[in-house]
């Protein structure tokens, strides 16, 4: 109880020094907290979509799946026929047929897509009683013949919609047009997807292509009529039906559309919570950091208690119950501020175009018991060094000078583990560097990230010492004695010095390895593309490629040439007998010039061929397969052709990697036309001269298709470029967080240092040394031991950025780039951090009164 | 026995009085009203060029306080104060801080040294910081006087308290200040030690012509300057020239018999 009470007192006398701590903890707690309630508010705004949107039994075509468009780009289908037959099974009250597809691209007058950027669908379906569980027409009327359109109040939002504009759909099937008659507005929070109503008559002719067809059947129970039950008897109407169809409940069906959304959300989940672990780990640096200078500061006190009869065990416990108020406060206010997080990114997320409602703000009640336990325990665990430490403080201490804290140097055997380990990390890297299979490689890459990580902290206080100096003799030394009076301030510490530096190298670690192996990604695709690229023009969307719009670019003027590329799912049997799954892909002979591969054996030309193909190297020497063998591929919805192989392909590359080539025409032989799947991307070549004009032509011949983008060879570097980048941008976003609670480490240390040479402070300024001198000596030992952690924090991640690039190289992206600008850009900022940190504590301890300082016991 | 030795001044202005620092109607109050506690009440007080003058009194009695007004450590309530012809009551912070560096030598009872600094650095910490190359020839000088040539790269947890006390007037010589305070500067050490730094400030201002301050409360210690001042209440009380230890003992007996009576 005594030691409850005067742990408690020190806590709450201690408060401003526990307060930065305090905040670490807070920010780790509340980015876990934020995670689990943002992706179960998430959760909960699908279930409650998906649950209204889903009638109590649906049937629908056997293939038909949430996430994958059909191969054809038309929904799967089934026959109005099958209406009559569930209808006529008890417990019945209606069956509708509806039809919706989500391959579709819905533009406005200005050739302006509607629907939403951020890769939430567009929905093109007819308008049925079912949508009223979800929607409700808050203008106009439903659509009722096949001019006319209704839109989500959402969307007409986004896009400035009104009555009587016109909308025009694109589907594989062809374009048409339509007036908006009605706006209907969600009763239930829609995330994105934007919705586009027509009458039955046109959503079947125009998306399915055929008139009494329907992509399900949405069946409505009658009074008492359980789901299951319903389930059941439309099942047992249904048998013998020579369609193959599913039969899902309101609940399977909300299930099937969540799992889909589900695995979305977990990689945001695990990525996120991925970066709240790294925040943890700096915030234990801080922490130990912390209680190890504030037991370093106490060490008298200690003494006095342990004379006057305290056990180690007490005093151990004193210190760990300080943690453990650190750990809840820091741990409630982290929960709370978790909330506020997930407001905050759902309102990110509305910026972006992405509509949540705090209405389904859900926080459940295992987020708070988590956020709590592990704040507590981290900060406990952190503690348990510091607090040994104060339990061997013996009773002499009371009695001896406590003035400066002895210089803590770091032990031998602390440096031979730390060694052991770093030697270890290299060791795996070198291996992981040396690997054939990239698979192998990881497994050592990440063990020696790890272990390489451990041992640099470890040894990070014997660095200190060295590199230190280094920085010194280049940096500090121009600023005369200040800076020899921060040189060996930073000095005076190396474990606390090292401590704070690597709190800060573990998340700029993570930083440089990333930029280098993104920029190495970007210089070897660059130049992967400079060497095989010999199209002009690349063309891509986020929906296939319709044939009007096909047309559209094939009718360019000033083309050389226009490749058409598709990928069709296929079994491959290889004459070995064995069979496998893999795609192939179905290309215009043009293609061969338009991408450039290098063969193994046999000419590219000839796999373009009747009834020939090509296989990739590794397909090749996986089967035996030779030129000149014959390999089975039954394409999906075709028949099976027997196809020669004309050529292999060497597949030590990074573009088209494993692709196996055959002509168009002859994939058409064994497709029938409404199972062919339209093209992928296109290619065009202009005739020689006429580039520029024919780009601009491209461009203007695919303005009614918004959905597709022409790129030129710089404009496709370019954007795989901004891709990468925008990528590694949001990884930077998400360790700014670890870079945040780092440099609470160092303004925690810094502040601390400054209590504790308060006496110091004031001689100084008693014999001399101005404030501005003051504040100077304290910047620069801040920004010294900053870009103490940036150097090595810089050079591990580089270490790591170029083995995991040699595991990339295995998948053919060959080029090492070392971002130097990055980098460089990286250390000199760290020098700002540096600066930034010491603010604070620089001018307390400039506006330090010099009497009382003196005074101070 | 006193040398030819003074101190050359650098930048120096003109005529040199007599008077190195004066003190006139100086009051140091804290708080107000009813709280209100004169510590320093209307001090008048010359302190001699080239003397030894320390500073005694009881616990309270404004001592400490007296010389950390003259020294420009502390803020004045109202009065005057003059260092040589400068008057540094309404200084600021920046001027004062330059003052400090340049013209006045401290000694503190304890901590006197920076423990990252060896000692030849913390002799010169005061001219490094001005950016003052300091004077080869007049360094050595002192560091011989003071006896410290051998001790140079120590760290000062490597030396005795005595020694440490003996870096920290070497520290407060070697700028050449015009006036040098000692707050108990042997308080912390025995009497050995203590005679020993004593013995040097001693020599300091016959040798070298420095002009030194020091507050004590010990008799021994007071018995090595060429005056002393009684404080009381914050005000002086009394003045002794040329004391012995014995003299200034009982005088402090007598101060306190006075002070028991009334």
């Amino acid at each position: 109880m005594t030691v409850f009470k005067t742990s408690r007192r020190n806590f709450f006398a201690h408060k401003g020094r526990m307060a930065l701590s305090a905040v670490a903890v807070m920010l780790s707690v509340a980015f876990v907290c934020g995670t689990l309630v943002f992706t179960d508010t998430m959760n909960t705004t699908f279930d409650k979509l998906f649950a209204t949107t889903s009638s109590d039994v649906t049937v629908s075509p056997k293939a038909a799946s949430t996430d994958d468009t059909p191969q054809s780009g038309r929904p799967e289908s089934l026959p109005a026929s099958l209406i009559d037959r569930t209808e006529k099974a008890d417990g019945v009250k209606s069956a509708e047929g509806a039809v919706s597809s989500m391959n579709v691209t819905v533009v406005n007058s200005d050739n302006k897509n509607v629907g939403a950027s951020n890769g939430a669908p567009t929905i093109a379906g007819n308008w049925t009683k079912n949508d009223l569980r979800s929607m409700e027409i808050t203008a106009g009327h439903a659509p009722r013949g096949p001019t006319e359109a209704m839109v989500d109040a959402d969307t007409a939002d986004k896009h400035h919609l009104k009555m009587g504009d016109e909308l025009r759909t694109i589907a594989v099937t062809g374009d048409f047009k339509a007036k908006i008659v009605g706006i209907a507005t969600f009763k239930v929070t829609n995330p994105g997807a934007a919705i586009v109503y027509y009458d039955t008559a046109t959503a079947q002719r125009e998306l399915l292509g055929s008139t009494g067809r329907f992509t399900q059947i949405n069946v409505t129970a009658a009074a008492g009529v359980t789901h299951t039950q319903l389930k059941a008897n439309v099942s047992t109407v249904l048998t013998g039906s020579d369609e193959a169809l599913k039969v899902q409940t309101q609940k399977e069906l909300s299930d099937e559309n969540q799992e889909g959304i589900g695995e979305f959300m977990n990689v945001i989940k695990y990525a996120m919570l991925g970066f709240a672990g790294i925040a943890f780990l700096v915030g234990i640096f801080l922490i130990i950091n912390t209680f190890s200078m504030l037991v370093a500061q106490r060490t008298r006190e200690i003494g006095l208690m342990r004379a006057i009869g305290s056990s180690r065990k007490q005093v151990n416990r004193s210190v760990l119950v300080e943690a453990l108020f650190l750990g809840i406060v820091g741990s409630v206010l982290g929960v709370a501020a978790g909330v506020g997080i997930a407001i905050g990114l759902m309102k990110l997320m509305s910026a972006a175009g992405m509509h949540l409602s705090t209405a389904d703000l859900t926080v459940k009640t295992v987020t708070p018991v988590i956020g709590l336990v592990l704040g507590v325990v981290v900060t406990v665990l952190a503690a348990y060094l510091p607090a040994r430490r104060a339990g061997k403080v013996s009773p002499m201490a009371a009695l001896r000078d406590a003035g400066t804290p002895a210089d803590g140097k770091a032990g031998w055997i602390r440096g031979l583990i730390g060694l052991v380990l770093t030697g270890s990390g290299v060791a795996a890297l070198f291996t992981a560097a040396g690997a054939d299979k990239a698979s192998d490689g990881a497994l050592m890459l990440g063990a020696g990230v790890v272990l390489s990580l451990i041992g640099f902290v470890i040894i990070g206080p014997l660095l200190a010492g060295g590199v230190v100096r280094a920085l010194s003799v280049v940096l500090l030394r121009a600023f005369g004695p200040v800076g020899r009076l921060a040189e060996r301030n930073a000095l005076r510490n190396p474990r606390r010095t090292g401590a704070t530096g690597a709190a800060l190298m573990i998340g700029l670690a993570l930083v440089a390895c990333l930029s280098v192996v993104g920029s190495s990604m970007v210089a070897s695709a660059t130049e992967e593309l400079d060497k095989s690229v010999g199209t002009d023009f690349i063309i891509e969307g986020n929906q296939r490629i319709v044939p009007q719009a096909q047309k559209a670019i094939e009718d360019t003027p000033g083309m050389a040439h226009v490749t058409s590329y598709k990928m069709v799912e296929a079994k491959l049997t290889s004459p070995d007998g064995k069979t496998e799954d893999g795609d192939v892909t179905a290309a215009d002979p043009t293609y061969a010039s338009d991408l450039r591969r290098e063969t193994i054996a046999g000419d590219l030309s000839a796999a373009y061929g009747k009834n020939a193909m090509s296989v990739g190297s590794l397909y090749a020497k996986k089967h035996g397969v030779q030129v000149g063998d014959t390999v089975t591929v039954a394409f999906k919805g075709g028949q099976s052709a027997k196809l020669k192989v004309a050529a292999i392909t060497d597949d030590d590359t990074a573009l088209d990697k494993g692709s196996r080539y055959l002509n168009v025409t002859t994939l058409e032989q064994y497709v029938p036309a409404d199972k062919m799947p339209p093209n992928d991307m296109m290619f065009a070549t202009a005739k020689d001269g006429q580039e520029k004009t024919a780009y601009t032509a491209l461009k203007k011949s695919l303005d009614p298709y918004p959905q597709y983008q022409v790129r030129d060879q710089t404009d496709y570097k370019q954007q795989l470029k901004d891709q990468i980048g925008q990528l590694l941008n949001m990884v930077y976003g998400l360790l700014a967080l670890a870079i945040i609670v780092a440099v609470l480490g160092v303004v925690n240390t810094l502040a601390l240092s400054v209590v504790e040479r308060t006496r110091e402070i004031g001689l100084m300024r008693a014999i001399g040394l101005s404030r501005r001198q003051m504040r100077r000596m304290i910047r620069l030992e801040s920004v010294v031991i900053a870009l103490f952690g940036a150097l090595l924090g810089l050079g591990l991640g580089m270490g790591w950025g170029a083995t995991a690039h040699r595991l990339l190289a295995l998948e053919g992206l060959k080029v090492l780039d070392i971002p130097w600008p990055t980098i460089i850009g990286v250390f000199i900022g760290s020098a700002f951090v540096g600066l930034f940190a010491a603010l604070v504590p620089a001018f307390r301890a400039g506006r330090m009164n010099v009497l009382n300082a003196i005074a101070t016991d | 026995m006193t040398s030819a030795v003074t101190i050359p001044r650098h930048g120096g202005t003109g005529e040199r009085t007599a008077v190195a620092a004066r003190a006139r109607q100086v009051v140091k109050a804290y708080g107000s009203g009813e709280t209100r506690v004169v510590a320093l009440d209307q001090v008048d007080v010359d302190i001699a060029r080239g003397r030894f003058t320390a500073i005694m009194g009881p616990s309270g009695s404004g001592k400490s306080t007296l010389m950390h007004c003259l020294a420009g450590l502390d803020t004045v309530s109202s009065g005057q104060i003059y260092l040589d012809e400068t008057e540094i009551t309404g200084l600021k912070d920046k001027k004062l801080t330059q003052l400090r560096r340049d013209r006045i030598g401290f000694i503190f009872q304890a901590y006197n040294l920076l423990p990252t600094l060896n000692a030849l650095e913390n002799i010169t910490l005061p001219m490094d910081i001005a950016g003052r190359k300091p004077d080869k020839g007049w360094l050595s000088q002192v560091v011989e006087t003071v006896g410290l040539a051998s001790r140079l790269k120590h760290r000062p947890n490597q030396l005795s308290g005595g020694q440490q006390q003996r870096v920290a007037v070497a520290r407060a010589l070697a700028a050449r200040p015009e006036i040098i305070f000692g707050d108990e500067p042997t308080g912390n050490l025995d009497s050995r030690a203590g005679a020993e730094v004593l013995g040097f400030l001693r020599r300091s201002v016959d040798e070298l012509g420095q002009t030194m301050v020091m507050v004590t409360h010990d008799p021994v210690a007071a018995s090595y300057a060429d005056r002393v001042l009684y404080l009381a209440d914050g005000r002086i009380v009394d003045e002794m020239f040329k004391p012995t230890a014995d003299a200034v003992l009982d005088r402090m007996k007598d101060f306190d018999a006075r002070g028991r009576t009334s």
